[in-house]
């Protein structure tokens, strides 16, 4: 199974996500009323077998998170988006949104969080593919209690390739970064380099 | 809504809730399963605010999301785990489930009209069962943490769990500069008891005594079972007077008053010894442990039933009698 893809196929998966984030950012300012930048996402198609070391450093802290929500399409497009971010960061973003910052809510903060970001980005990117995408609840899989990196092992270790997506949220007076992945398995792959080829070749 | 042959008769019977309301809140739709759940008629709250029809339910919380699924036009999600219901609804367990209300995991949806008018569908579905799993799984860790620190017997924490508190309180002591004691007893001819009234009234002793003692200690005290009828009080923030004070007061609760066992009068005492915390480093609560160990054998050794505390450099010892 060639699960590489092309220089083509890359650089069309760019120029969607691309798209994707700039409707999200749109929605994004609208709901919150407030301007938001979004930086252009850097993207990498990684091994995700890769993935764990790739964000040992960065999310080794006690104080970050980790959610997953599976996502379904038409035409064989399915994988599990991943959000990860330090938590005082998810708390500026929070009192945005409405929240408390009591421990209570914070796990309710954190999966609505992460399935607002993924949502709308997600929704964005099927919209340029006419596909429509139906979504799993979010779970936070790690949070305080647990280890980021082990949960990610545990978690990686059932998909062959990982769009890891860099997502720099700027909004005014907040700033806020998280990292998504899109996990996604090796027949899935396939599929997604069919429909990027569709595309390349419709232009 | 439900006038297609096929799919209304499906959300009719669907064993999960299913509720449209339009942008101003205003209930367009209830299937059966929340009607009879909730003991409302469609024909009679269409039309009416969500909130007036269901009153308790999180208000500022759901417009939040609906709000979200309405702008974003995507899903929000809400899980039992975190929020155990949004709307109050009897499940279909009153007898085995010792929660009240139905466990809820909901999906928001948005929806909108052939003319675009914008709607969210709520679904809401039965996590009771998950709910009770859960709930039993963590009553049984409780026990189990529970009894993996306490001594079947005599109801005191066990020697492991007993000296991780030890090492604890010993760091802690360091670090705030706190005066800290230890005691160690052990109960006065223990296999005489056993050899004349059987293991049984040896057993009986111990937890009667045990019980004593604890009545003596404060909530911040560490008593736990060292060996067979070796016991360890660790005394925070005490020094050496006021645990010799403590250790005398446990000695005569002890010898004072005999253990009744079946139709026998078992009469027992305990020797005591008190060391206080002087050393530093790592070991410290070994050498605290050595050292009320040595107080405690020269309790036996000067004839039992007493209190001796240990003092530093000192060959001849404090001897008190009670």
């Amino acid at each position: 199974m060639n699960t590489v893809f092309s220089e083509e196929q890359r650089d069309c998966l760019q120029e969607l996500i691309n798209v994707a984030m700039g409707l999200a950012s749109d929605k994004l300012a609208r709901f919150l009323n407030t301007f938001v930048h979004l930086q252009v996402p850097a993207i990498e198609l990684v091994n995700s077998t890769q993935i764990p070391a790739q964000f040992e450093a960065q999310y080794s802290s006690a104080e970050a998170a980790f959610v997953s929500q599976g996502f379904l399409g038409n035409g064989g497009v399915r994988g599990e988006a991943i959000v990860l971010y330090q938590l005082d960061n998810a708390h500026r973003i929070s009192a945005l949104l409405g929240y408390d910052t009591d421990s209570a809510s914070e796990l309710e903060m954190l999966t609505d969080i992460s399935s607002i970001l993924t949502t709308t980005f997600l929704n964005g990117l099927a919209e340029q593919i006419d596909n429509q995408l139906s979504y799993s609840a979010p779970r936070v899989l790690s949070s305080r209690q647990n280890n980021v990196t082990q949960a990610l092992i545990d978690t990686a270790c059932h998909w062959e390739l990982a769009l890891k997506v860099d997502i720099s949220y700027q909004l005014i007076d907040h700033s806020f970064n998280c990292d998504m992945l899109l996990l996604i398995p090796g027949e899935a792959v396939l599929n997604i380099q069919q429909i990027l080829d569709r595309i390349v070749e419709e232009y | 809504m439900s006038n297609d042959w096929l799919t209304g008769p499906i959300l009719e019977q669907l064993n999960s809730g299913v509720l449209v309301v339009d942008e101003d809140f205003q209930l367009v739709y209830l299937n059966s399963f929340l009607q009879r759940h909730s003991s409302v008629q469609l024909t009679e709250v269409k039309g009416k605010s969500l909130f007036q029809v269901f009153a308790d339910v999180p208000e500022a919380w759901l417009r939040r999301k609906f709000a979200s699924v309405l702008e974003l036009q995507s899903p929000s999600f809400s899980s039992w785990e975190q929020r155990q219901y949004v709307i109050k609804l009897p499940h279909l367990r009153p007898v085995t489930s010792s929660s009240q209300y139905m466990a809820q995991n909901c999906t928001m949806l948005p929806l909108h009209d052939p003319t675009g008018r914008r709607y969210v569908c709520m679904l809401i579905e039965d996590a009771t069962d998950a709910f009770v799993y859960q709930q039993h799984l963590q009553t049984t860790l409780q026990k189990l943490e529970q009894s993996n620190r306490v001594d079947g017997l005599t109801q005191v924490l066990n020697r492991r769990y007993w000296e991780e508190q030890l090492k604890l309180e010993v760091q802690r002591a360091q670090r705030y500069r706190q005066p800290l004691s230890l005691l160690l007893f052990d109960l006065d001819k223990f296999k005489q008891l056993n050899d004349q009234y059987g293991h049984l009234g040896g057993d009986s002793v111990l937890i009667e005594l045990t019980a004593r003692v604890r009545a003596l200690l404060r909530d911040t005290d560490w008593f736990g079972r060292y060996g067979g009828e070796e016991f360890g009080i660790v005394l925070t923030n005490t020094a050496l007077a006021g645990a010799v004070e403590v250790a005398e007061r446990i000695c005569l609760a002890v010898s004072s008053k005999a253990v009744t066992f079946h139709e026998h009068s078992i009469q027992s005492s305990i020797s005591v010894g008190v060391a206080q915390l002087d050393t530093t480093g790592d070991r410290a609560h070994e050498v605290l442990i050595g050292q009320a160990d040595m107080a405690l054998y020269n309790a036996k050794k000067e004839g039992r039933n007493r209190v001796i505390s240990y003092s530093a450099g000192e060959t001849a010892f404090m001897v008190k009698t009670v």
